[in-house]
């Protein structure tokens, strides 16, 4: 439900797309799950929210464990972050209301992390919240974590000093996109929000005007992480945050090296996820990701417990690929990404043309151009797969390679010309010159329109823009229909500029369901979404469904514990070890 | 003397005043709005005009340059969102590192110095010193050698040398380590193990145009009447080759090498990049990339200072190397 993550995850898909065409590389190799299903539930037994987490297999303690990555990480104030790197780091030093039990292989349950439960609907109806804090969870230097500290944690997101970070709570509880006029953080430091009340030390109370069933998941991001009043630095807790978690922070030089050291204070049986296996996190930017890569081939010294964050560059895709004794260094699984060629439905408003292109799409070579299956996999639904009651279908069955004659059946003698914008760099040139070739076999006549990288993310979020066609990214900020299908296809929201329905698909019928899937219980949400996933498709077809990114990166051989986390698609710490 | 090193300070303040306002310029031109950056999602024009003034960035052009300015020499107090006071030097708040600009340059400076200050030296012991024996043995196998050493250094790119000497060396050998910085003050011997395969890979490529300038600059100055002069009054060879000719030598050598050191502080971007070291130039591509303007100011200034101090060192070595000249 980021734009900006969309906008990260399409800046390192168009890398991984450069370096991916020239080797065009198709083995599938390592570890990879690419069948992984997702199913996804919100726990409701409060046994799964206790502690400790289950014992990894193999796992020991001690050790450092490495992370390599070529930039540093944006922010590490709990409050600011929303970057995948960020996301994934913080969990080893913030604890949130609620998180993500996460077994690796799609088997995911939201469980409550400060919190006894992944939170109460009082009334049933979504709109008054209650979180109970467990015993026993304290901060870094030995405070008890209370609803309070985890209140002012909520607040301080208002500040408007502190940028970066989601706002989907904040808006909630204010009612209003403004919420840093609609409550003045600073002017207000000793009170809480409008809406959010702590009853006692134990009690968290969110009271909303609308109902927001999804509270449980916004809750799993960084943002509800605890902060003592007393201890807030404002903008400079970003480089030194209070820990809540089974690591602290102990040395941190922007852009050069980050380490984390055990917690004392952190007390395995309340926490149901983490794990404290390495004596520390040693976080090194900087090495490009070739060097990063080439360590890990090298496989010595300290490198041995390493990480490379970044996917691995096509440029040793080919060797890495083809080495069958680094299949074990090797995390690799599809993502939540997905991009879709989207259809500017106010200028196509013809639905069999947007069938057509449906048809036409050779998704079998699109990939190719990618780099192969260790880049892209192919997707022909709206939700990604690894979406919480996803169900497979393909609304317009062509086979891999398109069906250029179906679709100029469907045309009926028409040859539509169409402008498909796509970003300046080599490897989207590359995609454009691709889908043009593809789609002219069907009988479109396609013109493909550079367009400035920077800009076009707020190009096509322009409702007046002059493009028919696009490429766009999603990457939803937890695995439920609920933060992809109405952020994308809601018409209701459609505004002069900044976009994210991008199809500008206004259509009341579905919209109207959209209401409806969403005031229902989250637990009970998953298929219908699916439902509708499959409906928009073939009754509107407002995009053409292309691929999610693949996950493919490289660790030391005696890195442990390492997973493809299943909400945001990126390596998971939490049962990291280093291997005796 | 006096009076062209007062000549040459002015200049270089205008210089820099020129360079602070064209940077200052860049930053607006660029077509990414570091305020978008910032507020990632949902983000209404109103906000982002909040966000906008919280970092300052809706004052005017000229008061967000002379307040920048003022920083530098007498400190400035920056909004809540940009850390409050700041004491001067100020080279302002990052709001993408989320820290003082100065502690940024006190922290990337040490790295950049340290590897280009003993790849210098290296590189002009290396390339006078080829240069000068090849002019010494003109036609020999030796020659020969060194003028296909510097000709394979000048067609050869960083990025390709530094490639390959990290896989041979530091990844297959083992020989070296994986290139790191260690302050010198606080471990000698790992700041220089950490350090060396860039200080070799800078030495080669470098090297090369010192050895080839050196070669024709003496070769050209044993032809002159005055080595001929001093060779027939009886002088010995290393005199006149070492005290005579080198001196004649090496004026142009210090004109480039001083330009050459200047630029390199300024900004070894492609050299840091390689080896994963964050200097002063990885620290500039950053800026430029995230649209960061007070690292980016601060970066350009201190690059475009090394330079201009490079220059007017090498105007005054001149006077020293060379007796002919007298500055005034």
């Amino acid at each position: 439900m980021r734009r900006r993550v969309a906008a990260a995850t399409g800046c390192l898909l168009a890398l991984v797309m450069t370096l991916a065409a020239c080797s065009k590389n198709t083995g599938q190799h390592g570890t990879t799950d690419s069948n992984r299903k997702l199913v996804g539930v919100i726990a409701t037994d409060p046994k799964d929210s206790q502690g400790p987490a289950p014992e990894v297999t193999g796992a020991s303690k001690g050790g450092t464990f490495y992370v390599l990555k070529s930039a540093k990480i944006s922010h590490l104030d709990p409050q600011r972050i929303y970057s995948f790197v960020g996301l994934q780091a913080a969990p080893l030093y913030a604890r949130t209301l609620t998180t993500w039990k996460d077994d690796g292989k799609g088997n995911l349950k939201l469980v409550g992390d400060l919190a006894t439960t992944p939170g109460e609907d009082v009334n049933k109806d979504c709109k008054t919240w209650k979180f109970t804090v467990k015993d026993g969870v304290k901060f870094e230097d030995g405070t008890a974590i209370t609803s309070k500290s985890i209140a002012y944690g909520i607040a301080r997101s208002f500040d408007a000093d502190l940028t970066g970070g989601p706002t989907y709570i904040q808006e909630w509880l204010a009612n209003s996109a403004d919420y840093d006029t609609a409550w003045d953080f600073k002017a207000n430091k000793a009170s809480l929000p409008p809406g959010l009340t702590t009853p006692d030390d134990k009690t968290l109370q969110f009271q909303f005007a609308k109902p927001h069933c999804d509270l449980p998941f916004a809750a799993s991001l960084p943002f509800t992480a605890p902060m003592e009043p007393a201890k807030d630095t404002g903008v400079n807790l970003d480089t030194q945050p209070l820990a809540s978690g089974p690591y602290k922070v102990t040395k941190n030089v922007p852009g050069v090296e980050l380490d984390m050291e055990r917690n004392p204070n952190w007390d395995p049986a309340t926490d149901p996820v983490r794990h404290q296996y390495p004596d520390k996190f040693v976080w090194r930017f900087g090495a490009d990701r070739d060097s990063a890569d080439n360590r890990m081939i090298s496989d010595s010294g300290p490198d041995q417990t390493a990480l490379a964050w970044d996917d691995v560059s096509t440029s040793l895709m080919a060797k890495v690929a083809g080495n069958a004794a680094l299949s074990d260094q090797v995390l690799t699984s599809p993502t939540p990404s997905e991009a879709r060629l989207s259809i500017n439905m106010q200028r196509v408003t013809d639905l069999s043309i947007r069938q057509a292109l449906n048809y036409a799409i050779d998704r079998d070579d699109l990939i190719k151009t990618l780099g192969g299956a260790n880049v892209a996999e192919p997707v022909t639904t709206l939700m990604p797969p690894s979406t919480i009651g996803y169900q497979a279908y393909d609304a317009y069955p062509a086979g891999k390679t398109g069906d250029p004659a179906k679709a100029k059946e469907v045309l009926a003698g028409k040859t539509p010309s169409l402008v498909l914008a796509v970003m300046d760099d080599e490897q989207d040139l590359e995609l454009g010159t691709q889908l043009k070739n593809n789609l002219e076999k069907a009988g479109f006549k396609i013109t493909v329109k550079p367009v400035p990288e920077d800009s076009m993310l707020d190009a096509v979020g322009e409702k007046n823009n002059p493009w028919d066609l696009y490429i766009s990214n999603w990457a939803a900020d937890w695995p439920s229909g609920a933060s992809i299908l109405p952020p994308l296809y809601d018409g209701r929201g459609i505004k002069d500029s900044g976009n994210n329905d991008v199809s500008y698909m206004n259509d009341p019928a579905i919209d109207a369901e959209f209401d409806r899937v969403l005031a229902m219980d989250p637990a009970q949400q998953g298929p219908e979404w699916a439902k509708l996933d499959q409906r928009v498709m073939k009754e509107i077809a407002p995009a053409v469904p292309l691929y999610v990114d693949v996950r493919y990166v490289l660790h030391g051989s005696k890195a442990g514990g390492l997973y493809v986390g299943s909400v945001f698609g990126y390596p998971a710490f939490t049962n990291a070890f280093v291997k005796s | 003397m006096l009076r062209f090193l007062t000549r040459r300070l002015l200049s270089a303040v205008l210089v820099l005043f020129a360079v602070s306002v064209l940077s200052f310029l860049m930053f607006f031109a660029l077509p990414r709005d570091p305020v978008t950056a910032m507020c990632p999602k949902n983000c209404n024009p109103a906000r982002l005009e909040r966000v906008r003034q919280e970092l300052g960035l809706s004052d005017p052009l000229y008061q967000q340059y002379v307040g920048y300015m003022k920083g530098i020499f007498v400190g400035r107090d920056l909004s809540s969102a940009l850390g409050g006071h700041c004491d001067a030097p100020c080279l302002g708040y990052s709001y993408v590192n989320s820290e003082p600009v100065t502690r940024t340059i006190t922290r990337v400076l040490p790295v950049t110095l340290s590897i280009v200050l003993p790849a210098a030296v290296l590189w002009l012991a290396l390339g006078v010193g080829l240069g000068m024996i090849s002019a010494l043995r003109r036609g020999t196998l030796l020659d020969r050698l060194a003028i296909g050493f510097s000709l394979a250094g000048a067609s050869l790119q960083l990025y390709f040398v530094g490639a390959v000497l990290l896989l041979v060396f530091c990844y297959t050998l083992h020989v070296v380590p994986v290139p790191h910085y260690t302050s010198i003050w606080s471990n000698p011997l790992d700041w220089a193990d950490g350090l060396v395969l860039p200080w070799v890979t800078l030495a080669f490529l470098f090297s090369a145009i010192y050895a080839r300038l050196s070669r024709a600059q003496m070769l050209e100055t044993l032809s002159e009447d005055f080595v001929r002069t001093a060779r027939a009054k009886g002088l010995s060879k290393s005199t006149v080759y070492g005290r005579h000719a080198l001196r004649a030598a090496i004026t142009p050598i210090v004109t480039i090498a001083g330009m050459d050191v200047g630029a390199a502080l300024g900004g070894t971007v492609v050299t840091e990049t390689t080896f994963g070291l964050q200097g002063l130039g990885r620290t500039v591509w950053d800026a430029v990339r995230e649209g960061d303007l007070p690292t980016l100011m601060a970066t350009v200034l201190i690059a475009a200072v090394f330079v201009v101090v490079a220059n007017i060192l090498v105007d005054v070595l001149y006077a020293f190397i060379d007796p002919r000249v007298r500055l005034r």
